[in-house]
């Protein structure tokens, strides 16, 4: 240190440029194509020359260097940190079985939030038996809710029941729209939550409301068995994923309301690493409740077949989230109850 | 967050202490900057999503004129695929770049990366929080309720960033100064009068830098004026008044550049943070 620190700074920047050019080639090459495509020398070298810039920069700040080279080096040093402390590999947190794992982490979350997943489905349902109850004993209240313009054309349809089916173009139409619209609205459900909660539990108390005054419309022009038949296939796999994504957005918003013994913002952050499985999970059952949506529901298979179906998928869908991924129980780092 | 007793300082610049003690400051991006790449980032995505579309509606409907087919069956499948188009635009495009490269085509063309507070790598879970977050965000609409918080925020934070656990700096271009050299040089007269020793302190030093490395963008009597603002003192110490105030600087500096370290007398304004102004003994 005390021969080092009477270099001046052009002996010691003619010294240590080569290593700083070869790094700096490593890490252009590094953030370009990814740390796997260099060559095993070359990842070889990484460490070395970047621990060697790190005392480099310690050095030239030490001996107060001009500000150009210490800046050089700090951005050179940055660089070489952001490409040798990147993620740990995308699959080693999920284990040897990474598919396995994931398939677990979804029912494993929703019953950790079960609580929070109850109050949803409540804030969900239970306008939803309003709104059918209340359009039920008078149609029009669901005008108040969807347009009319809507409505009637859309109680004549499944008054005329599914034995026409729908063209093939229709369904693949019906697909995208779901899939836009719905995963959407799941999606929105959840970002909104992080308003202490308050935008998931609006969205949910809304969306119940509305379908349900429009499933009690539909029902009160007497196509109640045909929309039932339409909605039992896919109901429980796109209902459950709007309460849940709901759910988890109530969870984002509970974390900043009454954070415990963490701050508000550690508080959101956890809650927002739990949660995200959840809205992913969801977003796949949506995606799975438009295909069957587009393709089956509108179909004209006997409605005989489609009601046990639909019961079918509502109980393996139930299954898997209680019991999936239970006997195996890891323990999971982030676990805290 | 650690707490530090020096009060930080008021800047856009964050600070991340890394496994081998070193500190690196990133600059962290301030609205107009991530303004600009979000404008950028829809531009592109949008101009895709359309361009696509096009190409889609227009063979689909082609094909379904082919066929004879009045319904328009294939046109419709081809409607269905721009709507799934406009969700991957809406949901995917922001969660499938930051979460690949941290950053977006937007972000790269400004020079931004999103890292996570740490300085590390964001990875998909930060990239599908922060990105969802941005419905929230853009709350009534064009990002008000975000603005609102990034203001609020000492690192410029929306909620997505601060949900995700992310922040936003500008890239650090790695690019090698010219040193500063003495021009014209040094005349073996010239500096008979200055001493053989020259210390200069860390805020002394980067001040005559700055002034020497802009010296040729400023007119003489504007570099005079600054010149004079620390020659003076300077003379003094080294009873070189003889000299041009400008000149006096660059030959100070080059003289205690050339001298290996510039330990000097530590400076009396108080370096609150200790990055690089620490004594290293």
């Amino acid at each position: 240190m005390a021969i080092a620190s009477h270099v001046n700074e052009n002996a010691f920047c003619e010294r240590r440029q080569r290593d700083w050019e070869e790094l700096d080639v490593m890490v252009l090459r590094a953030s370009r194509m990814g740390v796997k495509k260099l060559d095993t020398d070359a990842i070889l070298r990484f460490s070395p020359l970047y621990r060697d810039i790190c005392a480099d920069l310690a050095r030239a700040q030490a001996a107060r260097y001009s500000a150009p080279l210490v800046d050089y080096l700090q951005g050179l040093a940055a660089a070489a940190h952001t490409v040798l402390y990147g993620l740990p590999s995308r699959t080693r947190h999920l284990g040897d079985q990474p598919f396995r794992n994931l398939v677990y982490a979804f029912p494993r979350a929703v019953r950790r939030h079960r609580r929070a997943l109850l109050l949803a489905a409540c804030l969900f349902f239970i306008p939803f038996a309003a709104g059918l109850a209340l359009a039920l004993h008078d149609p029009t209240f669901a005008f108040r809710l969807a347009p009319e313009g809507m409505l009637k054309p859309l109680a004549e349809a499944y008054a005329k029941g599914f034995e026409e089916g729908r063209a093939n173009g229709d369904n693949a139409m019906m697909a995208g729209f779901y899939i836009h619209n719905n995963v959407g609205i799941a999606l929105r459900c959840f970002a909104l939550g992080i308003l202490g909660g308050l935008g998931s539990a609006l969205y949910l108390l809304q969306n119940g409301l509305a379908i349900g005054a429009i499933v009690g419309y539909v029902a009160s022009k007497g196509a109640g068995q045909n929309i039932l038949t339409f909605i039992v296939g896919h109901g429980s796999l796109e209902l459950g994923a709007i309460v849940i994504a709901g759910g988890a957005g109530l969870v984002l918003g509970y974390s900043l309301v009454s954070p415990g013994e963490k701050t508000r913002l550690a508080s959101l952050q956890a809650a927002g690493r739990e949660v995200v499985v959840l809205v992913a999970g969801a977003s796949v059952m949506l995606m799975m409740a438009a295909g069957i949506e587009a393709f089956w529901s509108g179909s004209s298979v006997p409605t005989l077949v489609k009601r046990i179906t639909g019961a079918t998928i509502f109980v393996l869908l139930g299954l898997y989230l209680t019991l999936a991924g239970r006997a195996s129980r890891a323990p999971s780092p982030r676990e805290s109850r | 967050m650690r707490a530090s007793e020096a009060v930080p300082p008021l800047d856009t610049l964050v600070e991340i202490e890394t496994p081998e003690h070193i500190v690196f400051r990133h600059r962290i991006a301030g609205p107009t900057r991530r303004l600009l790449a979000l404008l950028l980032d829809l531009l592109i995505c949008y101009a895709v999503v359309i361009a696509v579309a096009l190409v889609v509606l227009v063979v689909t409907a082609a094909g379904s004129i082919s066929v004879g087919d009045e319904v328009g069956g294939f046109f419709k499948a081809g409607l269905g695929l721009t709507l799934i188009l406009l969700f991957l635009a809406q949901w995917g495009y922001f969660f499938v770049f930051e979460g690949l490269t941290g950053r977006t085509p937007g972000k790269r063309v400004l020079a931004l990366r999103v890292l996570t507070v740490h300085g590390r790598p964001i990875g998909f879970g930060a990239a599908a929080l922060r990105n969802l977050v941005r419905a929230a965000d853009s709350l009534p609409s064009a990002y008000v309720l975000g603005a609102l918080v990034m203001s609020l925020s000492p690192r410029f934070q929306r909620l997505g960033d601060l949900v995700a656990g992310t922040i936003v700096v500008v890239d650090q271009e790695v690019k090698v100064a010219r040193p500063v050299v003495l021009s014209p040089p040094a005349h073996p007269q010239e500096v008979e009068g200055l001493p053989e020793h020259v210390t200069l302190d860390a805020d002394e030093r980067a001040a005559i830098e700055l002034f020497l490395r802009r010296q040729d963008t400023l007119g003489p009597a504007r570099a005079d004026e600054l010149a004079r603002m620390i020659a003076p003192q300077l003379a003094a110490r080294y009873q070189a008044a003889a000299y041009s105030p400008a000149r006096l600087l660059a030959l100070l500096y080059d003289r205690a550049s050339h001298a290996g370290r510039n330990e000097g007398p530590v400076s009396s304004r108080n370096r609150a943070h200790s990055g690089g102004g620490a004594s290293w003994r």
